[in-house]
C-alpha cells in the first residue's frame, strides 16, 4: 500500500482554459465530446462527466450573484463574431469578470465509494494508491454504478456498453508520473501528490483567502468536522467560493448503498416474510373455514 | 510586439536551452511533489510569488470548518446549475424482469402455502407456474447489460452489500431450486419436491423484494428516499401478481369454483393489491416534490393508470357476487396488468427524478433519517 494519493482543485485560479480536459482525452484515448459550442445556455462547450469525458471543466456563470447576466441573456459569442449578432459591452463584460467561475471537475474518489459498493463484478477496485479503479476487461455493463455515484461522475458509455471513469491516471502513477490533468494545468488549479501534503495546502489557501477577504472560500470534501464528512472524505476535493449546487455538487454526500442498504433490506426482507407467513395464513383459514 | 524585435523566450528561471530543474535547491516550493519525478519544480512558484501562502502561519482548522459547514447547510441556491447526478441506464427489460421475477417470488410463497395445507395438486401447479415466470428472466437481465456476452462476471464474486450482486445470486439460486422442484414432481418425488419448493420460497422472499432495495440503494431522490417503501411496496406486487398468475393458470387445469385454494388465492391478490396501494399512496405523499419522477411524463402516466387499473380490480373483486368467476378472472388480468404497469412506472421514474436537479439538491439538503 502506498500513502493515499489524491487532487485539489483550486476553483479561484482556474482560467476555465480546458487543458485539462483535453489531456486527460489525448492520454486516455477518449473520443472528443462534438463541437456544440453554448450547451445549456452556458459557454460551455463539453457539457458534463460522462464515461467519455474524466476531466470537465463546469463553467459556472454567476447570474444570481449581482452585475451578472441571466443565462438566456448570455451574448451569442459565435453570431457576434459573424458579424450579425448583437454588439458586446466590453466595458460591462470587463466588470463582470469576477461573476465566472470554473471549476475542473472529476471523480472524487470517495472513501466511501458508491460506485464500488454498487459494483455486482468486482470490476471497480480500490487501489494502492487509495483510489477507485474501473477495470475495463472485468465490467459487464451492468450500469448499477451510474445511479450509485452520488457526484454524477461514472457513466456507461453507449458505443462501448462499459462504464467509463477517472483512473485518477492509474498507469501513470505506477511509473512515477503525475496524472494528465494536474500536469497540463497552467494554474496549477489542479494540484496532485499526497492526500495529507494536499490538504495541508488547501488548508493554508482557505486561510490565505480568508486574510484577503474572500470570506466564502471553503473546502469541499477534505478537513471537515468529522459528522460532516462527504462520503467518508474525497480524494480529490475541491476549493470553493459559492454554495455546492453552483457546481452541480450535492451539499451532502454518501455512499448510497452504505446510506440505504440496510435499512431498505430489513424492510423488504420483513415485509417479504410477512407476506409469505400471510400467503399460507390465507391458505390455512380458508381450510379451515 | 514590432517585429524588428526578438521575442522574449527566456525562461523565468535558468538559461535558455538549460532548463533549471537540477539548479533550483534550497527552500521547497509550496506545492512540492517529491515522490512523482515529473513534478518536482512548477514556473509558478518563485520566492515571491503573491500565491505561495505564508508557510509560518497555522490556519485556523475552525476557520475553514465554519465556512465549509455555512456553505453546505440552510437553503440551496436558488440556481442550481445541474447535472448533480447521472440518469440510470436501465431500459425496458429491467422493468419487464422485475415483474416476472415478483410473479415467480409469489408464486413460490403460493406453492409453499399448498403444501402447509395440503392441496398437492396446486402445489405442483405453483412451482410450474414459478418456473414458467422465471424462465424469461435471466436473458431480460442479460440483454439489459452493455456487453451481454460477459455476463457471467456477475458470479465472479459474492458481494452481500450489493443488492446487484445478490440479486444475481438468489436469481441463480431460484433457477436451480424451481428447476429442482419441478423435475422432483414430474419425476413423482413428492417429497423432495416438498422440500426444495419449501427452500425456493424462503429464496423467493429475496428475490421478490431485493429489486426494491436495488432501486433504493442509490442516489436517485424518488428511489433513495422510498428506502423503507420500495421493499414492502415490491413484495406486495410479487405476492400479488403470483398469486393472481398462479389462480388463472389453477383455473385453467381445471379447479372447480369454490375450491379452498381459489378462494384463498382470491383473499390474497386482493389484501397483496390493496397493500400496494395504500403504501405507494402513503409513499408518493410523503415524498412531496422528491416524487416528481412519479408524477410526470411517460411514469407519471403509468403510476395513475396503475393505481387506477388496481381499483378497477378491488371494485370488480368486491362486485363478484354479481359477476360470477369470470368477472373475477378480469380482475386478475387487471392485477397483473397493474403491476407491470407498477414495475414500468417505478424504472422509469428514476431517470426523471435524477434529472430533476432542484429535487436532487433538496434531497442532500435534508438527512435521511427517518425516511
Amino acid at each position: 500500500m502506498s500513502e493515499r494519493l489524491g487532487f485539489f482543485t483550486d476553483t479561484t485560479v482556474c482560467i476555465g482554459c480546458k487543458a485539462c480536459e483535453v489531456a486527460c482525452k489525448q492520454w486516455n484515448d477518449l473520443p472528443s465530446d462534438g463541437g456544440t459550442f453554448r450547451k445549456g445556455g452556458s459557454y460551455d462547450s463539453t457539457g458534463r462527466l460522462s464515461g467519455n469525458t474524466w476531466r470537465h471543466v463546469r463553467f459556472v456563470e454567476l447570474a444570481d450573484a449581482g452585475g451578472g447576466v441571466r443565462e438566456d441573456e448570455l451574448p451569442d459569442l459565435v453570431a457576434t463574431a459573424a458579424g450579425n449578432g448583437s454588439p458586446i459591452d466590453v466595458e460591462a463584460a470587463v466588470a463582470a469578470f469576477d461573476n465566472w467561475v470554473f471549476m475542473s471537475d472529476v471523480c472524487k474518489h470517495c472513501t466511501n465509494a458508491g460506485c464500488l459498493d454498487a459494483c455486482p463484478t468486482g470490476a471497480l477496485i480500490r487501489t494502492e494508491f487509495e483510489t477507485v479503479v474501473l477495470q475495463a476487461d472485468v465490467c459487464n455493463g451492468c450500469g448499477y454504478c451510474v445511479p450509485a455515484c452520488p457526484f454524477g461522475v461514472v457513466d456507461r458509455v453507449p458505443e462501448d456498453g462499459r462504464a467509463g471513469k477517472c483512473t485518477l491516471c492509474y498507469d501513470r502513477l505506477e511509473d512515477g508520473l503525475e496524472p494528465a490533468c494536474a500536469k497540463a494545468c497552467p494554474t496549477d488549479s489542479i494540484q496532485f501528490g499526497s492526500y495529507d501534503e494536499l490538504v495541508e495546502v488547501a488548508e493554508r489557501r482557505v486561510a490565505a483567502l480568508h486574510e484577503r477577504g474572500v470570506e466564502g472560500a471553503y473546502l469541499y470534501g477534505a478537513a471537515e468536522a468529522p459528522d460532516e464528512q462527504l462520503a467518508g472524505g474525497l480524494g480529490a476535493f475541491f476549493l470553493l467560493t459559492e454554495k455546492p449546487e453552483r457546481y452541480g455538487l450535492p451539499a451532502n454526500a454518501e455512499s448510497p448503498v452504505q446510506e440505504n442498504v440496510v435499512p431498505a433490506t430489513l424492510a423488504a426482507m420483513g415485509a417479504g416474510l410477512l407476506a409469505a407467513a400471510g400467503v399460507a395464513a390465507a391458505f390455512l383459514w380458508e381450510r379451515t373455514r | 510586439m514590432s517585429s524588428e524585435q526578438p521575442r522574449e523566450f527566456r525562461p523565468a528561471v535558468g538559461t535558455p536551452a538549460e532548463p533549471a530543474f537540477g539548479e533550483k535547491s534550497g527552500e521547497t516550493v509550496d506545492l512540492h511533489i517529491g515522490t512523482f519525478k515529473d513534478g518536482r519544480w512548477s514556473y509558478l512558484y518563485g520566492e515571491d510569488t503573491e500565491y505561495q501562502s505564508p508557510p509560518a502561519q497555522m490556519p485556523d482548522i475552525e476557520a475553514i470548518r465554519r465556512a465549509a459547514h455555512e456553505a453546505r447547510t440552510g437553503e440551496a441556491p436558488d440556481t442550481v446549475q445541474g447535472p448533480i447526478i447521472n440518469a440510470p441506464v436501465w431500459t425496458w427489460e429491467v422493468p419487464l424482469y422485475f415483474w416476472f421475477g415478483g410473479i415467480a417470488a409469489g408464486s413460490s410463497f403460493v406453492a409453499l402455502a399448498c403444501d402447509l395445507a395440503g392441496d398437492e395438486h396446486s402445489a405442483t401447479v405453483a412451482r410450474k407456474v414459478a418456473l414458467a415466470a422465471l424462465m424469461p428472466s435471466p436473458p431480460l437481465l442479460i440483454l439489459d447489460l452493455g456487453r451481454p456476452a460477459r455476463f457471467y462476471n456477475m458470479l465472479r464474486i459474492f458481494k452481500p452489500r450489493s443488492p446487484m450482486s445478490m440479486g444475481a445470486w438468489a436469481l441463480t439460486a431460484f433457477g436451480s431450486l424451481a428447476g429442482s422442484a419441478v423435475a422432483a414432481d414430474l419425476l413423482g418425488h413428492r417429497r423432495e419436491a416438498k422440500l426444495l419448493g419449501g427452500a425456493n420460497a424462503i429464496v423467493g422472499g429475496y428475490l421478490g423484494s431485493y429489486t426494491g432495495v436495488l432501486l433504493a440503494s442509490t442516489a436517485v431522490p424518488v428511489w433513495g428516499r422510498s428506502r423503507l417503501f420500495l421493499g414492502p411496496i415490491f413484495v406486495s406486487t410479487a405476492a400479488a401478481t403470483g398469486a393472481a398468475a398462479t389462480r388463472l393458470a389453477l383455473v385453467a387445469s381445471g379447479l372447480p369454483v369454490g375450491h379452498p385454494t381459489r378462494r384463498a388465492l382470491g383473499t390474497v391478490e386482493t389484501a397483496a393489491m390493496t397493500a400496494e396501494l395504500i403504501l405507494s399512496i402513503i409513499n408518493e405523499r410523503r415524498l412531496g416534490p422528491l416524487a416528481s419522477g412519479l408524477e410526470v411524463d411517460r411514469p407519471g402516466k403509468l403510476f395513475k393508470a396503475a393505481k387506477w387499473a388496481v381499483r378497477a380490480g378491488l371494485a370488480l373483486r368486491f362486485a363478484r357476487k354479481r359477476g360470477g368467476p369470470r368477472v373475477h378472472h378480469v380482475a386478475s388480468l387487471l392485477y397483473l396488468a397493474g403491476g407491470l404497469m407498477f414495475r414500468y412506472a417505478w424504472v422509469g421514474a428514476g431517470p426523471i427524478s435524477a434529472r430533476d436537479d432542484r429535487a436532487v439538491a433538496e434531497m442532500h439538503r435534508t438527512t435521511a433519517h427517518g425516511t
